[in-house]
């Protein structure tokens, strides 16, 4: 089983944060974490990544309803920028809208869409998919 | 005497006019009838006819005793008479006659009596119908629903209707001190005045048109109106008839549906946004209490060890399932054009069955299953999954408790339907007591651990939602039948 380097955690939600945060440390998923609280600052700061030649993730949980960007706008600004490297977005949201999960569908970057709450064995089957 | 000349003039006038005379001499007590008198009698022309026999003509009752009357007092009172009455003649037939009597004095004495006797019938038959249909005429004139009236060209009334009256809300007397124009509404004075012009021009028959009036109270009166010219024989305009038809409380119906639409199509919009609070929002919340619940139990394993942890943690499961059932039950109803595929639902069926082997094999449940292979209906598969999950699941819950469950499954066909029949002998449902609530949210009937209630509400709304209906029969104690009706694939 692979362990990821960098998790990227972009979720405005603090509780989600924290658990998400815990529930990785204690499935083994990363040596590191990157939380953004909304999709503009994930993508200004990404790019500022790539530009200074740092590190960047290897998977992204991505939420969808997010103030200032919302996970939909990351998704088309995110396509728009050319990586190095591959990184894997997995949507995490508490909406069950089947609406929301078709949509999800459509993007060619995202791997899967989670239904909020995650649990210590979606991540081992995150760590197993990738 | 008259001459000869002026007897065969005589003649001629009687026969032609179909008049007759006739003499009575009281002295002599004889009664002469001439030969058109005779012949408006249908006797022979050799009938001697007495003052008893002749009065013996007229109809028996009101007539007869109006002529037996009017006859004396001719005598004794020197009175004329003309009058118009029924006789039957020799062969039977009714026949209307106008019989004319004078008396002749003589030292104030009624000497004679001569009087003519003229055949009337046809004009009086024709006269009667006339009449009778004109009273039908006015009749329905009068007790017509729509309101109508008959306008001189001048605009002036003729004649209008109790119906009108009651639109406007006048007496007939107080409708006619007003003109047409005085009662319709200022706005609307000129609609239909080019084609009055025309059809008065004769350029036009008939007219419609929409127009207000205002109605006794100052209300305002929405009517249709249907207007025709009435000619005489050469063309030349002799009147105008003219239908009012009040509309007001259809218009007033018509916009309060208009209005139930829009609210309604607001309504639709607010459940649309309380589907995505319920679907968004409310789920966040549940699903971080669960996450933290998950992180405590493997980070301070020593907090959870006690009575009150577990129950957190069942109060957040069952909440998130609330929250779930509310979704769908939001999505259910908002969905608006559902687009139906042909399933086959024996395929569907044994797909249900595997979905929940694990539970049917734990409750030892027995199933007798006679699904026709060939049936397809017509239906969302997710629907259609779901219903079938739906009953199957509530056929084990429900079991009697001491016993396995039994469940039979069988098909029908009527009309276009399929008839899902799934019967349960498993602890029946009190229809009497719970038939009104039975397909409610939230209700449940057993007092069983996993009892959700939402379960029913939801499979009839998916049911109905792909144009099908359920029925259901039970005893307590013994069995449950639910006859899912199903749209058949043809």
């Amino acid at each position: 089983m692979n362990k990821v380097n960098i998790a990227c955690i972009i979720d405005d939600d603090p509780i989600f944060i924290f658990g998400a945060k815990r529930m990785m440390e204690i499935s083994n998923f990363c040596n590191s974490f990157m939380i953004f609280k909304n999709g503009h600052e994930a993508i200004t700061k990404l790019k500022t990544k790539i530009l200074e030649g740092l590190d960047i993730p290897e998977i992204i949980l991505l939420d969808i309803n997010m103030p200032i960007m919302d996970g939909w706008e990351f998704l088309e600004e995110f396509s728009k920028i050319e990586f190095h490297k591959k990184i894997t977005i997995y949507i995490v949201s508490s909406s069950i809208d089947p609406v929301d999960i078709r949509r999800a569908k459509r993007y060619e970057n995202v791997s899967n869409y989670l239904i909020k709450p995650i649990s210590v064995n979606a991540l081992k089957n995150i760590l197993k998919e990738i | 005497m008259i001459n000869k000349n002026e007897s065969s003039l005589f003649n001629f006038i009687q026969e032609h006019a179909a008049i007759g005379t006739w003499e009575y001499d009281i002295k002599l007590a004889t009664l002469q009838w001439s030969s058109e008198t005779k012949k408006i009698h249908d006797v022979s022309p050799d009938y001697k006819p007495d003052v008893d026999s002749g009065l013996s003509f007229y109809k028996a009752g009101q007539d007869r005793d109006t002529i037996t009357q009017l006859f004396t007092d001719c005598i004794n009172k020197h009175a004329n008479f003309d009058t118009e009455l029924q006789i039957v003649t020799a062969t039977g037939h009714d026949k209307w006659v106008r019989s004319i009597g004078m008396p002749i004095i003589e030292n104030n004495k009624c000497i004679k009596v001569q009087g003519l006797f003229q055949d009337i019938d046809e004009k009086t038959k024709i006269t009667k119908t006339l009449a009778l249909k004109e009273q039908h005429l006015r009749k329905t004139f009068e007790s017509a629903l729509v309101g109508m009236a008959i306008i001189d060209l001048k605009g002036n009334w003729i004649d209008i209707n109790q119906s009108l009256c009651n639109t406007f809300g006048y007496t007939k007397e107080e409708f006619k001190k007003y003109s047409l124009k005085e009662l319709t509404h200022p706005e609307d004075i000129k609609i239909g005045y080019k084609s009055m012009i025309d059809m008065i021009n004769g350029n036009l028959e008939d007219f419609e048109a929409e127009k207000r009036y205002i109605g006794k109270n100052g209300q305002t009166i929405s009517a249709i109106i249907y207007t025709s010219i009435i000619r005489d024989d050469d063309g030349k305009p002799l009147h105008i008839v003219a239908q009012i038809n009040d509309r007001t409380q259809i218009k007033k119906s018509n916009s309060e549906v208009v209005q139930l639409l829009e609210t309604t199509e607001y309504q639709n919009k607010r459940l649309l946004n309380f589907a995505q609070i319920v679907s968004h929002n409310l789920r966040s919340h549940y699903s971080n209490l669960d996450m933290l619940l998950d992180i405590l139990k493997i980070d301070r394993p020593e907090s959870t060890k006690n009575e009150i942890f577990p129950l957190i943690k069942e109060a957040v499961t069952h909440l998130g399932e609330t929250l779930e059932n509310l979704n769908e039950v939001a999505t259910i109803n908002l969905k608006k054009d559902l687009k139906t595929e042909s399933l086959n639902l024996l395929d569907h069926f044994n797909k249900a069955l595997s979905s929940i082997s694990a539970l049917i094999i734990e409750s030892k449940t027995t199933l007798i299953v006679d699904i026709d292979k060939t049936l397809s209906v017509k239906a969302i598969p997710a629907y259609l999954d779901s219903i079938l999950l739906n009953f199957l699941t509530n056929a084990i819950r429900y079991k009697k408790q001491n016993e396995p469950a039994k469940i039979e499954i069988k098909t029908e066909t009527e009309d276009n339907f399929v008839i899902l029949i799934i019967k349960d002998y498993g602890q029946g449902i009190d229809l009497k007591k719970h038939s009104k609530k039975l397909f409610g949210m939230y209700k449940t009937f057993h007092k069983h651990e996993e009892s959700r209630g939402l379960g029913l509400f939801i499979t009839k709304n998916q049911v109905e939602a792909i144009g099908g209906k359920i029925k259901v029969e039970s005893t307590v104690n013994e069995y449950t039948t639910f006859y899912t009706y199903l749209k058949k694939h043809e």
